[in-house]
């Protein structure tokens, strides 16, 4: 009887350890999509070691990224959007506060070295957005998108217009380049080229009032601007190699997917695209300081989260051809003659982190 | 021997005790939140009739009414606008999956009586007035209903850990609603969703389904965002198992409810798994297409109103 009941008693223990376990191992049964968090790229190693430096953005904070090593670079803040400097020696950022953003000029270490613009306002609709800072090729000219002006009708105007003004000088200064397609959400990316140039991204619609991103070349603030691919193309994030001779986008043709591509450009013309990736989620593609090969960001594993890719390009591309479209017009369709993807093969450099898809890497 | 077989039996029923536990929350979500009863009403004004379809058997195509409401504290309890109607049509045979966006502001008989916007029938009578407006308006049959607020939006995308999106232009919004947090309900806030391809959770998808007011297509536009964001969550959800769902119907407690049983639930989430994009039919009623704004306002409401032989050959072709 006695024997039977500590039998008894010990079984208790045993049945609800066995329980546990089964809870327990249950858990471990989640898909990864749950299971999986991001790590801190500083906690990652890169799969693959790039050649120099390289700025990215993962949730709000810059991660630099030397010798195949993260470190985290900056202030605390909501930063992102990092560009270089045309001599590799500053960095400028977007920080993001509630209902504004505004521009900083960094040193390479993160460091702010000067407030580039104030947007920031107690009247809710009268702060203001500034994103993408690129500095001219001669590093005199700071060009960005801005939400200025807003238009005041039945439905309020909120877009973003090209804006340039002296990197050493004061908002003040600035000067708007573009207008927008209203309530599109504007004009971005802007790159300005040897020669006093501008490529951005213009957003407009179709005759079936479909929203497009196109890659648009300007010659001077509030010139007739020149489509530089066609509505139905949707190409955008341009990116000019290092010696301004090929312009790398994303074109998504109005899918949920998107086309990496590269194209010869020559100083106001776009010659044939090749195709070098097809049918992902491609975004902000940089080029290695050489211009020989392009970093992107896209998803890997069920997570979805963005990681940062490698891609070698593997032969030169041909020189821009005189495929010409009067200023202003939309071309009927880009020429390109490489539908099917080259059989490339990216690499994927980081594993387990969530890069900002929105933050071009900068490389020098 | 008796020992053996009396430990066996305990630790089964430790092991189902074990099990119960942790799939109790699905119980509790499958009681509570599924399988919700719905008897259509009869017409109070509209003279078409929708004729009851006997339940759709395993395996046959079903129509799902998918409704997005407000849910804060502008609004009763249970008495809210739905922001977002989209119905959906599943074959799991053909894997081919039909979704139309019906305008928020779409003025037409209501169910329970008069004419109002559309987004009005759940607000007064719940879903069962919701699809009893839209079968009687549209000439379709709607097996279920799926009901989602604002916050389990949220918390369904965040479970999934986020989910990837390509924003085709800049969505930028200074009077977007700031009803999330339980302060003012009326309140407004700026943000700003960059183009691109790019990783969303759960607030940051809600802001690029839910802001309209600097789209050049309004409700439109967002309607088609509404779709992309579906799409997207459908390809995360694709990836889950059953030992998921504890902690899904979890985060969703209170702010999720659907007529569909259980079992209604995991098969859909079972051909999920299965569908091609490009088997994805996608409708989005624009003007002046489909509607138009007729230039003034009714009752003081901004409306748009039905091109009805232009909507219901699609309706019909897509929701047969």
């Amino acid at each position: 009887m006695i024997l039977r009941r500590l039998a008894a008693l010990l079984f208790v223990p045993l049945m609800v350890a066995f329980g546990s376990g089964v809870y327990l191992y249950l858990g471990t049964l989640k898909s990864k999509v749950v299971k999986e968090h991001a790590q801190l790229p500083t906690v990652t190693k890169p799969k693959f070691v790039l050649p120099g430096t390289m700025f990215v953005v993962q949730d709000g904070r810059i991660f630099k990224l030397n010798a195949g090593s993260f470190t985290e670079i900056g202030p605390a803040g909501d930063w992102s959007q990092p560009a270089l400097t045309p001599d590799h020696t500053r960095l400028l950022a977007v920080a993001r506060a509630g209902a504004s953003s505004d521009l900083y000029l960094l040193d390479l270490g993160g460091q702010i070295v000067k407030r580039l613009t104030k947007n920031d306002s107690k009247i809710l609709d009268a702060n203001h957005w500034a994103y993408y800072p690129r500095v001219s090729p001669d590093g005199a000219t700071l060009f960005f998108s801005f939400d200025s002006p807003k238009l005041v009708k039945a439905a309020p105007g909120v877009d973003l217009s090209v804006w340039s003004m002296p990197l050493n000088g004061t908002q003040s200064q600035a000067r708007r380049w573009t207008d927008p397609y209203w309530y599109t959400g504007g004009d971005v990316s802007p790159i300005p080229v040897v020669g006093g140039g501008l490529l951005y991204v213009r957003h407009s619609i179709d005759p079936s009032t479909a929203v497009h991103a196109q890659i648009y070349y300007q010659t001077r603030p509030f010139g007739t601007g020149k489509a530089l691919t066609s509505l139905a193309d949707d190409c955008s994030e341009p990116a000019l190699s290092p010696d301004g001779t090929q312009l790398a986008m994303v074109c998504s043709r109005g899918k949920q997917t998107a086309a990496l591509e590269v194209a010869p450009f020559d100083g106001g013309v776009l010659g044939p695209a090749k195709v070098l990736l097809d049918s992902g989620l491609y975004a902000s593609p940089a080029w290695s300081p050489d211009g020989k090969a392009l970093a992107y960001l896209a998803p890997a594993g069920a997570a979805g989260h963005f990681q940062l890719w490698y891609l070698a390009l593997p032969l030169p591309a041909a020189s821009a051809t005189a495929s010409t479209s009067a200023a202003g017009a939309s071309p009927a369709s880009t020429p390109r003659p490489t539908t099917t993807p080259a059989p490339l093969a990216p690499v994927q450099v980081t594993q387990g982190v969530d890069l900002t898809g929105t933050s071009a890497p900068a490389w020098y | 021997m008796r020992l053996v077989a009396l430990t066996v039996f305990c630790l089964l029923l430790s092991g189902v005790a074990g099990a119960a536990a942790y799939f109790f929350p699905v119980v509790v979500a499958g009681v509570g939140q599924t399988g919700q009863t719905v008897i259509i009403p009869p017409s109070v004004t509209l003279g078409a009739k929708t004729t009851p379809a006997p339940a759709a058997s395993p395996g046959a195509p079903f129509t799902v009414l998918l409704l997005g409401s407000d849910d804060d504290s502008k609004f009763a309890s249970d008495h809210v606008l739905t922001q977002s109607m989209i119905l959906v049509r599943v074959d799991p045979q053909s894997r081919h999956v039909a979704m139309l966006s019906i305008p928020r502001d779409l003025w037409l008989p209501l169910s329970s009586g008069g004419s109002g916007k559309i987004d009005w029938a759940y607000s007064n009578g719940g879903p069962s007035a919701a699809m009893a407006t839209v079968e009687r308006n549209f000439h379709v049959h709607i097996d279920e209903y799926a009901w989602i607020g604002l916050k389990g939006l949220i918390k369904l995308i965040d479970q999934l850990g986020g989910i990837d999106v390509l924003v085709t232009n800049p969505v930028l919004d200074d009077f977007y609603p700031d009803d999330i947090g339980g302060g003012y309900a009326f309140g407004a806030k700026r943000v700003a969703v960059l183009p691109g391809a790019q990783h969303l959770d759960g607030s940051q998808a809600l802001q690029y389904v839910r802001s309209r007011h600097n789209d050049i297509n309004g409700d439109f536009g967002r309607s088609a965002r509404q779709q992309e964001v579906l799409l997207a969550i459908k390809a995360k959800a694709s990836t889950l198992n059953a030992a998921d769902l504890p902690d899904i119907v979890t985060a969703l407690k209170g702010e999720f409810k659907t007529s569909m049983g259980l079992d209604r639930v995991r098969s859909l989430l079972g051909v999920a798994s299965g569908f091609d994009l490009a088997n994805v039919q996608q409708v989005v009623l624009y003007a002046p297409t489909y509607t138009y704004y007729p230039g003034y306002y009714i009752n003081g409401n901004s409306v748009v109103l039905p091109h009805w032989n232009q909507i219901l050959p699609v309706v019909k072709a897509s929701f047969p």
